[in-house]
């Protein structure tokens, strides 16, 4: 499964529509298959930020581990923001 | 005449923060021209030339005189953001006019993203518990490369107090919320967009200025690193001035 992140929009900074976009989500979720991996695409986002990464993204690792990977984005925010929230969560992303 | 939003005079002096005879030089000057209505004589002002001309006065003197005035004055529609929703249309509205410029070229995202994290974190903090005006003022000249937000919430050191009790004093909440990772996060969702934006202001030499009650922090060249003082003039909630 592939979350392709523009379509909860293009700048993606609050923590409050991080949870909403996560919860909004959550029944697309559901339908993911035992062994199948979840994948974040950050192409199109023009502005990412800790705390709408922190939100959306920070459950889904805990959930689902091995199987959660991060699409490799240029986008120095993404960038930036990703090495944050591993140092804050101490844990390591999958990006690829 | 007929289209225009007028403002009196007294109401333009309280949102620019300038004393009405400062008003009427700038009036003769021609740097804000009056309106006279012809039966009083009194000064007006148009709004949308207010809201023009702001971005191009000195913008932290502005944010400033807002935080730190003792009575609550809205600021100007076009730069007051009385929720979350406002603000986030607005700092669309800034990523959309610094993608225009390009004056950051790529890093674009980054000056947005540590906005964004500024303006949310008063939001996040404060919901609920504004003092008086709920929101924040927000300004930017993308020509003069700053930026500045300002709120009149509780402050740093009252919100994460929620998070360490033993904090007393506002230089220490600002060092703490700057650079301390903050792990435990209940009893409220406090995150460490303060950290990120350090981070962000170092790594792309921009100079910030943040104010909370009686603290105020730097960081720029002269500051090596990070610099917090006592504060000359103390506000209650938060202000960030960021040259980009």
């Amino acid at each position: 499964m592939i979350i392709q992140l523009k379509k909860f929009g293009v700048t993606l900074t609050s923590r409050q529509l991080g949870k909403e976009a996560l919860s909004a989500f959550k029944p697309s979720l559901a339908g993911a298959g035992e062994a199948e991996i979840i994948e974040v695409d950050f192409d199109g986002v023009n502005t990412f930020s800790p705390s709408w990464g922190d939100e959306f993204l920070t459950p889904l690792v805990k959930k689902y581990g091995d199987r959660f990977i991060l699409k490799w984005s240029d986008n120095p925010s993404v960038i930036s923001t990703l090495k944050l929230l591993e140092e804050v969560n101490k844990y390591r992303l999958n990006i690829i | 005449m007929q289209n225009k939003e007028l403002i009196t005079i007294n109401q333009t002096s309280q949102i620019l923060g300038v004393s009405i005879d400062t008003l009427r030089r700038w009036d003769k000057s021609g740097k804000l021209p009056a309106i006279r209505l012809k039966i009083s004589g009194h000064r007006y002002y148009d709004r949308n030339l207010l809201a023009e001309l702001m971005p191009r006065l000195d913008i932290y003197k502005l944010v400033l005189k807002w935080a730190s005035g003792k009575t609550a004055v809205e600021p100007l529609t076009d730069f007051y953001c009385p929720n979350s929703s406002i603000f986030q249309a607005r700092l669309s509205r800034f990523e959309t006019e610094l993608i225009k410029s390009g004056v950051l070229q790529d890093k674009f995202s980054l000056l947005t993203s540590v906005t964004g994290e500024i303006g949310n974190n008063a939001y996040d903090h404060n919901l609920g518990n504004w003092p008086d005006i709920p929101g924040v003022f927000f300004i930017y000249n993308i020509n003069n490369r700053q930026v500045a937000i300002a709120d009149r919430g509780q402050g740093v050191l009252t919100t994460l107090k929620k998070v360490r009790p033993d904090l007393i004093n506002d230089q220490d909440a600002l060092k703490m919320a700057f650079t301390e990772i903050i792990s435990g996060r209940a009893p409220e969702s406090r995150g460490n967009g303060l950290k990120f934006v350090r981070r962000i202001v170092i790594d792309n030499k921009y100079d910030l200025l943040f104010k909370s009650g009686q603290a105020e922090l730097r960081i720029n060249k002269k500051s090596n690193g990070l610099s917090i003082v006592k504060a000359k003039i103390p506000i209650n909630g938060c202000l960030a001035l960021i040259k980009f």
